[in-house]
């Protein structure tokens, strides 16, 4: 998945873990290989290259079932959280701190928004140009399912980590709960809080995986599809529900809103969550701030 | 700095897995004033390798069961000569369940009992005016059933469907049936709507016709459908409620009692409800269940029952259980054998259609040690016409009394 994986799990023998943990990690493969937009072989590759085809492409059931998350996430953000923005991070280049003309964002601008697409049953037409990226579901849908087969395979106690997107079986075998660290931004060592787990994932967004600074002002890669310029809200949000997929949902939503609406839009969602703000301080809910 | 947060919610044991599919979308509604968050789970748990739709077994699981079911001796004032002892009966249960492939399971069950004792033959008066009963056979009955049904069930994204043949032979009745079966889940599992259908064609050719003036070869067909419906309500509950229908035609007499005759047509509906709910603090669920049954022979009953399911840590679970049943009488129930009726009208002695009442209580043990698992359960059951909700015109005076003990055990590898 292009990011340091690890599942942790107490089975009975050796032999069973090792059984199991193939199966885990099979299941792990099965979805990179499936999802990856960086893939040439991927089947996200193959609906990517059906944009414009007037017949559209066949799509599986989970295919399916992940745009109709998707569109639940466009919809909720009222357009913030856009899988098919992914035309917008072509141009803005990373790499080599670019900052695109305006006439290039209008362009890209052009290509992207969900309610362009269309599926019915198993038959999805994708506008000409259009890219999908799962990102910001499909990991953490991963982690979510490799911890439900876990639980099919008879583990109690486990804990699956895609890349910081956390989902547990069970609690530890000492019935305590996970205790999940959140690194700072700006620091690979720091930790900036610490989420304890006993059920669901977790899931995190932020600018400190790659942004850069232009002219003293900081473009985060978080890019909001509506205006087609980088995000100026949170830093860093990390988010725990009942599923990691729906943390990681959250958290991207977070990241797209302005900073004052995002904080009051978590703490009304209810769910345990940690942020830093553009001003580097750390805030969220249920806390025991120590410093 | 060192912020911490926690999501405890403690989990959710064993007894309760059928509403544990609702845990995640519950607890978001508890925890949440955002309604967003809600449409967000609804989408996320719908996605396949998420969605808690069933799944076929990952592990082959073998089974055996021992019960014993011992009826209580009737007494002299009962039974005024002959025999006593009433039925015990030993059964043994196996049965192999093997996952095939991704999507399938088979099953095969095997069962293997041994009766002996005797049943009631006829009534008649005592000398102070009252029934009394008479058991078959100088020395009892002596009989042994085999049993042998596959099946198999096959899983879909959102639900399965199942069919099962089997074949059960005895000395004097043979069976053969079949089954179709199927399930689907809705509202993101919240909901599951099942039905089937079963048929069983069987064939009674007793024992000693000859000697004892008794039919020699006949038979009998049930048909039977059922729909339930299943919806978890929310984290801790559930609800279910079936109906089945059943039509039975042929020989539907007792061919050892010295005068039974009943219609050669039965119809049968059942309506059943469960309730299910978990309490967290208690570590403990508690099933309650109500069935209504209704058939043409003119029976109707009720029965409630109620068992507290305590987990006892991780691996051990008792379950006391309360049940009370009522019925009212056939129609055509009579407590004293009349042998001047003509045979064309229809008349029984049978206990079992007679009105009365019966109470049992037990309790069960289970051991789950990971791949073994153990079950010991106890009842006692009592039946009487004093226990009856109905009006007892005609008290059966050979209504049963009877322990039942099983262990079973099952071994997954």
């Amino acid at each position: 998945m292009g990011s340091f994986c690890e599942i942790q799990l107490f089975a009975e023998s050796r032999i069973d873990a090792k059984k199991i943990l193939s199966q885990l990690t099979e299941e792990v493969a099965r979805l990179e290989k499936k999802y990856s937009r960086f893939r040439s072989d991927s089947f996200l590759t193959e609906i990517n290259r059906s944009a414009g085809l007037k017949r559209g492409i066949d799509i599986d059931n989970e295919t399916q079932s992940l745009l109709d998350h998707a569109k639940n996430c466009y919809e909720t953000s009222e357009g913030l959280f856009d899988v098919t923005a992914a035309a917008l991070s072509q141009i803005w280049d990373f790499k080599n701190a670019q900052i695109p003309t305006q006439a290039q964002i209008d362009a890209a601008q052009t290509t992207l928004g969900f309610h362009k697409i269309s599926w019915a049953d198993s038959r999805l037409r994708l506008p000409p140009d259009m890219q999908i990226d799962f990102g910001g579901i499909v990991k953490e849908y991963a982690a979510d399912s490799v911890a439900r087969l876990a639980r099919n395979l008879g583990v109690n106690h486990g804990l699956v980590n895609l890349g910081g997107d956390f989902s547990v079986i069970g609690a530890q075998p000492d019935n305590r709960p996970w205790s999940t660290g959140i690194i700072a931004p700006d620091s690979e060592q720091g930790i900036m809080a610490k989420i304890d787990l006993l059920q669901g994932g977790l899931a995190s967004s932020g600018d400190y995986e790659r942004f850069f600074v232009h002219e003293g002002k900081r473009y985060s890669h978080i890019l909001n599809p509506i205006t087609g310029w980088p995000c100026a809200g949170l830093r860093a949000v990390s988010v725990a529900a009942n599923l990691c997929t729906v943390a990681g949902s959250v958290a991207t939503m977070a990241m797209l809103k302005d900073e004052s609406v995002a904080k009051q839009w978590l703490l009304d969602s209810g769910l345990p969550h940690v942020y830093m703000d553009s001003r580097e301080t750390v805030g969220g809910t249920g806390m025991n701030a120590t410093s | 700095m060192t912020i911490s947060s926690s999501v405890k919610k403690p989990p959710l044991a064993a007894t309760a897995q059928p509403v544990a599919a609702a845990a995640a979308t519950s607890a978001i509604v508890k925890n949440s004033a955002s309604a967003n968050i809600i449409a967000l789970s609804s989408t996320a748990l719908a996605l396949p390798g998420i969605a808690l739709a069933d799944a076929p077994p990952t592990q082959s699981t073998v089974s055996y069961k021992l019960s014993n079911y011992q009826e209580d001796d009737l007494s002299r004032s009962e039974v005024p000569s002959g025999e006593l002892n009433r039925y015990d009966i030993d059964v043994h249960q196996f049965q192999l369940v093997a996952p095939m492939g991704r999507n399938m399971s088979v099953h095969v069950d095997a069962n293997y009992e041994s009766l002996s004792g005797a049943s009631p033959w006829f009534t008649t008066l005592g000398l102070d005016g009252k029934p009394v009963v008479n058991l078959s056979g100088a020395s009892g009955i002596s009989d042994n059933r085999s049993e042998l049904s596959v099946g198999t069930r096959y899983y879909l994204d959102n639900g399965s469907f199942a069919g099962n043949i089997g074949y059960s032979e005895e000395n004097d009745y043979r069976a053969v049936y079949f089954g179709l079966n199927g399930e689907r889940h809705y509202n993101n599992d919240l909901t599951t709507l099942a039905g089937g259908f079963s048929y069983s064609s069987d064939d009674i050719f007793p024992t000693d016709a000859a000697l004892f003036n008794r039919v020699r070869d006949e038979d009998k067909q049930s048909s039977s459908v059922f729909v339930s419906l299943t919806q978890i309500i929310n984290q801790v509950s559930s609800f279910q409620s079936a109906l089945s229908f059943t039509e039975q035609s042929g020989f539907l007499s007792d061919p050892y009692k010295l005068r039974d005759v009943r219609p050669e047509d039965k119809t049968q509906i059942a309506w059943s409800n469960s309730y299910r709910r978990f309490f967290v603090a208690a570590n403990a669920a508690l099933h309650v269940n109500y069935r209504f049954y209704h058939d043409d022979f003119g029976i109707s009953s009720h029965t409630s029952d109620v068992s507290w399911h305590q987990n006892l840590g991780r691996q051990f679970q008792i379950v006391p259980q309360l049940r009370y049943y009522s019925q009212s009488a056939a129609d055509f129930f009579t407590n004293v054998d009349d042998f001047l009726n003509p045979l064309s009208e229809y008349q029984s002695s049978d206990y079992r259609l007679s009105a009365f009442g019966a109470v049992s209580g037990g309790f069960s043990l289970i051991a789950d040690m990971g791949s073994w698992k153990a079950t010991l359960t106890a009842e006692r059951y009592l039946a009487n016409d004093k226990y009856s909700a109905y009006a007892v015109s005609q008290p059966s005076t050979a209504l049963v009394k009877y322990n039942r003990l099983s262990l079973g055990v099952d071994f997954s590898f």
